[in-house]
């Protein structure tokens, strides 16, 4: 067998070659090479840090250009870029003039403040600040130049533009009510209008924090879709990667059984439904908890937090004040707690029957050999409703319940040694008999 | 006692009393002493002038400066003759209103809210809202609670460390960046052999500074990888990062199992052989710039005045209260206290909110009328500029380097500049020798050793000594072995939770109900970069203040009302320039490496903006203004 690898790496050339010209390859798709600009507005950076925690793929992967399909990406990105100065800034210019040599995505982190207040006296809420100084005499200050506006301008040549965050897709906490800088989004900000070169409106990418997995994995599908490789990713009418967020987090929620049997949390720390500690799982489109926060581990109700809904557009105002019961699940959880209270005891009473060995009740006469505790023979009732529970789970099928012999299928085996087990064996005939 | 320029003293019984022969105690015309400390500056006429008369001093502006959380505008006048800064000043560009937010609304919105003034210690704000807001309205979380708090804190700072040390400052020490600014440096590097090869397995300097480089030196991708540890760990219990969704007023909301302890368990386990790692390779890159040329020991140097609030309660102490806060303080795995010149002056709390003032003389704030409070809760004299009095009101306004130029505030303490430091935490723990008995970490006075348990590497015992100079090599030290500390305070915070459950002990929150009347709070705690303080005033039951300090506000404060400048910008002036590359390639290393171990996190101090330019921009500037 031949390995193939790249030449000069030491291994002996017998073995390890240059593949042949013209060999068939891993499907690779015409993009080489992707440019990934971030800018970041009013943010808080939590949606870099998220970022760089995603693993499907990670970030430094996709950097590499290590993932075969996948082109590489040229990130560039304040915190994470390599180059400096006038090296950094230059493709950001190329992309603007149209004159990149490969297609762009731009990525945005942070509500946009609306600039105009503060221009009103002179000043700016959010921009570069020795810009502002230099653009004019020192003394009399100058124009801000904000990500928002070099965004402006970047966006219709962009391939994709993609909204990072809350803050970035519906304003967020900047937005929220009494916030002094006039806080919105970026779709907000480019305007129903706003197409990207592929003809995609913002997509957005919700979440306060989002799990990074959910960032990583829509820009590999569009990656992917774009080689040819993928299937064409779906968005909703809001622009959220559909696969991610047509589900409400309630319903792959690892406590959503406990509403189904209406069982509540009444203290923080319990294990239960967390919905009347403040919990709006159920009217919220995310995905935390059935794929967790950071490498599938946590997630918000997973590890014991109500959700206060901060993928949505109306977060925060339409989910606070915080810690408080939706006033909706007055209606919703006794609906929950009259019809599981029935449910529970009927699934309680299978549950009990299913967590014996069917062994025990028909060799052993109902008694469990455990040592560890006590366990009671099903009674009368049990037995009655077990009964015909088992007549229809086993109705039209030819395996009936119980236990045969098995003996049986030894036609010319002895009969049992006196003494060993002979009590049950007893019993087993007795029953079968 | 504890205080040199404001004029409160103390009883026979410790009380602090305001000084009645002085005529306003508070008033700002008295230029403070500042120990020794005294930073001289030029006028920003001076400056000007000798711009216009002088080619070779030049205005050099960082902006953004990059490699920070978040980004941070700097501008400073060099001499590149000379090889001195003449001039620096520091601009946080981005105001998002986060006090201003917090205003009429219920106080239990601040844990959930605050988070998102920081996205990388946003469990650090939202932990601090929950003690304010557990003092505002007097619940005391139980133990379980507590110890969970703390273990969250633990986990947070175990991803900033890393993320400090090889993906912000790191590459700051890298072959990439040595090469382009100090040639001579590099060269030596390659055949200088690394004192601890054998913890770190690298043979040379060089071989350690190429795996340094961003991006691609395996140290960097390592770190990466440990960030995403702590983070695993730290979603188990919090929900998820770096937002929490499991802080609650009264304790935390997790549910905690034996599967929870021993995933996280496992987790923090993995940072024991890496604090052994880290602590070695920055003693090498210290100890290799020193001897390369001792004038490095200038490089961000400033005077020795570092503060800390503490952190880590002690389950069974913490009760929430003000009244009990110097108790309780005490008892933390870090002890709370003030360091000036290099000396502990107090390690109670209440001694260092009384000493907290926040002035807005060159930042984008109008001032505020009248004093709400003369006192605090316990009757101690307040200042009219303490965070309980003062407002939040905005006024962006054209920046003028003469009177204001940024979105942050000016907090002192005594009225001197401080450094809020993680390594604030180790000094004062060090010095104070109140740190709570426990196998790993014993603080001696003059140093902390740390006891490190065998792993892959062998059990080994760290020893962080209080340094002689306070510089910017000695701030990234004290981070690297930061991560020793921290992970040691969470073995035995894990150790205090395992214990809990044995006795049954597992509620994680306490039952409350908020009070009418006008309620207090004030949460002292840190983030993985320092000293975070939340303070909070109620009325029957409504919002009606909320001021938040971070390290980074204090430590990227604009000049006072006395014209001493902030902590960064000191740094900046100290700073000789080592740098050796031409003139045209004048990268401005030594600033950048003197502001950048800080570990600047600008998100929560204003919330700054990042903007696309990781723009190191030289600008010639004439004397009838700038122009570029």
């Amino acid at each position: 067998m031949t390995i193939h690898a790249p030449a000069g790496l030491g291994a002996p050339p017998d073995r390890v070659q240059a593949p042949e010209e013209g060999r068939r390859r891993v499907p690779e798709g015409p993009v080489k090479v992707v440019h990934a600009f971030w800018m970041a507005g009013m943010s808080c950076d939590g949606c870099s840090i998220a970022a760089t925690g995603a693993t499907n793929p990670k970030v430094e992967d996709l950097l590499a250009g290590i993932i075969p399909g996948l082109p590489k990406v040229v990130l560039h990105h304040p915190v994470l870029a390599e180059e400096v100065g006038e090296d950094f800034i230059h493709p950001f210019k190329l992309a603007e003039e149209g004159k990149l040599d490969a297609p762009y995505v731009c990525i945005y982190e942070g509500s946009i403040a609306d600039e105009r207040i503060a221009a009103e006296h002179g000043g700016y809420f959010s921009a570069m600040g020795m810009q502002a100084m230099e653009d004019s005499d020192e003394e009399e200050g100058g124009t801000p130049f904000s990500t928002a506006e070099r965004m402006g301008r970047m966006a219709p040549g962009a391939a994709a533009v993609i909204a990072i965050g809350t803050c970035a897709t519906w304003g967020g906490i900047p937005a929220a009510a009494g916030n002094p800088t006039g806080a919105m989004s970026l779709m907000d900000f480019l305007g129903k209008d706003y197409r990207s070169a592929l003809g995609l409106p913002v997509i957005n990418i919700p979440g306060c924090a989002p799990i990074g997995d959910n960032f990583t994995e829509t820009v590999a599908a569009i990656l992917l879709f774009l080689q040819g490789i993928g299937p064409l990713p779906e968005f909703d009418e809001l622009g959220r990667p559909a696969w991610l967020f047509e589900e409400t987090v309630h319903r792959g929620c690892t406590r959503a059984g406990y509403y189904e049997e209406g069982i509540f949390a009444e203290n923080f720390g319990d294990k239960e439904c967390l919905v009347e500690v403040g919990c709006w799982g159920p009217v919220v489109n995310c995905n935390i908890v059935s794929r967790g926060a950071q490498s599938h581990m946590g997630g918000c109700m997973a590890a014991g937090g109500p959700c206060i809904g901060c993928t949505m557009p109306g977060f925060p105002d339409k989910f606070a004040p915080f810690y408080t019961a939706p006033p909706g699940s007055a209606v919703s959880s006794t609906a929950s707690r009259t019809l599981g209270f029935g449910i529970r005891r009927l699934r309680a009473l299978s549950n009990h029957d299913r967590n014996r060995e069917v062994r025990w009740d028909a060799v052993a006469g109902g008694e469990v050999p455990s040592g560890w505790g006590e366990i009671e023979k099903p009674g009368l009732l049990d037995k009655t409703m077990h009964f015909f529970y088992e007549k229809l789970q086993f109705s039209g099928n030819k395996r009936k319940p119980g236990r045969d012999d098995s003996r049986k299928y030894f036609a010319d085996m002895p009969p049992r040694a006196e003494g060993m087990q002979a009590p049950r064996d007893a019993d087993e005939t007795a029953e079968r008999g | 006692m504890c205080f040199k320029n404001l004029p409160v003293e103390f009883d026979s019984e410790g009380r602090p009393y305001l000084r009645d022969d002085v005529r306003d105690p508070y008033g700002t015309e008295r230029s403070p002493d500042l120990n020794g400390g005294s930073i001289s500056t030029l006028s920003r006429d001076q400056i000007e002038d000798l711009l216009a008369r002088n080619g070779h001093i030049q205005q050099k502006n960082f902006d953004p400066v990059t490699r920070v959380a978040g980004a941070l505008a700097f501008h400073s006048v060099v001499d590149l003759e000379e090889r001195k800064v003449l001039e620096s000043r520091s601009v946080a560009t981005l105001f998002r209103g986060y006090e201003i937010i917090m205003m009429g609304r219920d106080p239990r919105d601040a844990i959930y809210i605050t988070s998102r003034a920081c996205g990388v210690c946003g469990g650090t704000h939202s932990g601090t809202a929950a003690l304010a807001t557990e003092m505002a309205i007097g619940i005391r979380p139980p133990p379980m609670g507590i110890v969970l708090r703390n273990m969250l804190s633990v986990l947070e700072y175990l991803l900033d460390l890393p993320l400090h040390l090889f993906m912000l400052a790191g590459p700051d020490f890298s072959e990439n960046i040595i090469r382009k600014t100090n040639p001579e440096v590099w060269e030596r590097a390659t055949r200088t052999e690394a004192p601890h090869a054998n913890v770190h397995g690298y043979g040379t300097m060089g071989e350690l500074m190429t795996d340094m480089n961003a991006l691609t030196g395996s140290l960097y991708l390592e770190a990466l990888g440990m960030t995403r540890v702590a983070k695993e760990a730290y979603a188990l219990i919090g929900g998820k990062f770096p937002h929490p969704q499991t802080m609650v007023p009264g304790g935390v909301s997790a549910t905690v199992s034996i599967s929870t302890m021993q995933e996280v368990y496992l987790r923090l386990q993995q940072f024991f052989d890496y604090a052994k790692k880290c602590a070695a390779i920055y003693d090498d890159i210290c100890d290799f710039f020193y001897e390369v040329n001792p004038r490095y020991r200038d490089v961000g140097r400033t005077p020795a005045n570092l503060i800390d609030l503490g952190v880590w309660d002690d389950p069974e102490a913490y009760d929430a209260t003000y009244e009990n806060c110097n108790e309780w303080g005490e008892k933390r795995w870090a002890t709370p206290g003030v360091i000036v010149d290099g000396r502990l002056v107090t390690t109670k709390l209440q001694n260092i909110n009384l000493g907290m003032e926040e002035f807005i003389d060159h930042s984008f704030y109008e001032e505020w009328e009248g004093q709400t409070f003369k006192t605090d809760p316990l009757g101690a004299p307040l200042s009219p500029y303490h965070p309980w009095n003062k407002e939040t009101k905005p006024r962006p306004q054209a920046p003028n380097w003469r009177e204001k130029y940024t979105w942050s505030t000016s907090p002192r303490w005594d009225r001197m500049p401080m450094d809020a430091e993680c390594t604030a935490r180790m000094w004062t723990t060090a010095a104070a020798q109140l740190m709570p008995e426990n196998p790993y970490i014993e603080p001696t006075g003059h140093s902390l050793k740390l006891l490190l348990p065998a792993g892959r590497l062998p059990e080994m015992e760290l020893e962080w000594k209080i340094p002689d100079v306070w510089n910017a090599f000695e701030r990234n030290r004290g981070r690297a072995y930061c991560v020793a500390y921290t992970a040691l305070v969470g073995l035995n915070t894990w150790h205090q939770g395992m214990e809990l459950m044995k006795a049954g002990r597992t509620d994680v929150s306490a039952e409350y109900k908020v009070p009418k009347g006008q309620r207090l709070g004030v949460g002292f705690w840190g983030a993985g970069r320092g000293y975070v303080s939340h303070h909070m005033m109620l009325d029957d039951g409504v919002v009606t203040n909320y001021q938040i300090i971070t390290p980074s506000t204090i430590n990227a404060s604009p000049r006072d009302p006395w014209g001493t400048p902030g902590m960064y910008e000191i740094a900046a002036l100290n700073t000789p320039i080592l740098e050796n590359s031409p003139a045209d390639k004048f990268q401005g290393i030594d600033i950048q490496r003197s502001i950048r171990s800080f570990d600047p996190c600008m998100p929560c101090t204003t919330h700054i903006h990042t903007d696309q330019g990781i723009v190191t921009r030289e600008v010639n500037t004439c004397a009838c203004g700038a122009d570029d």
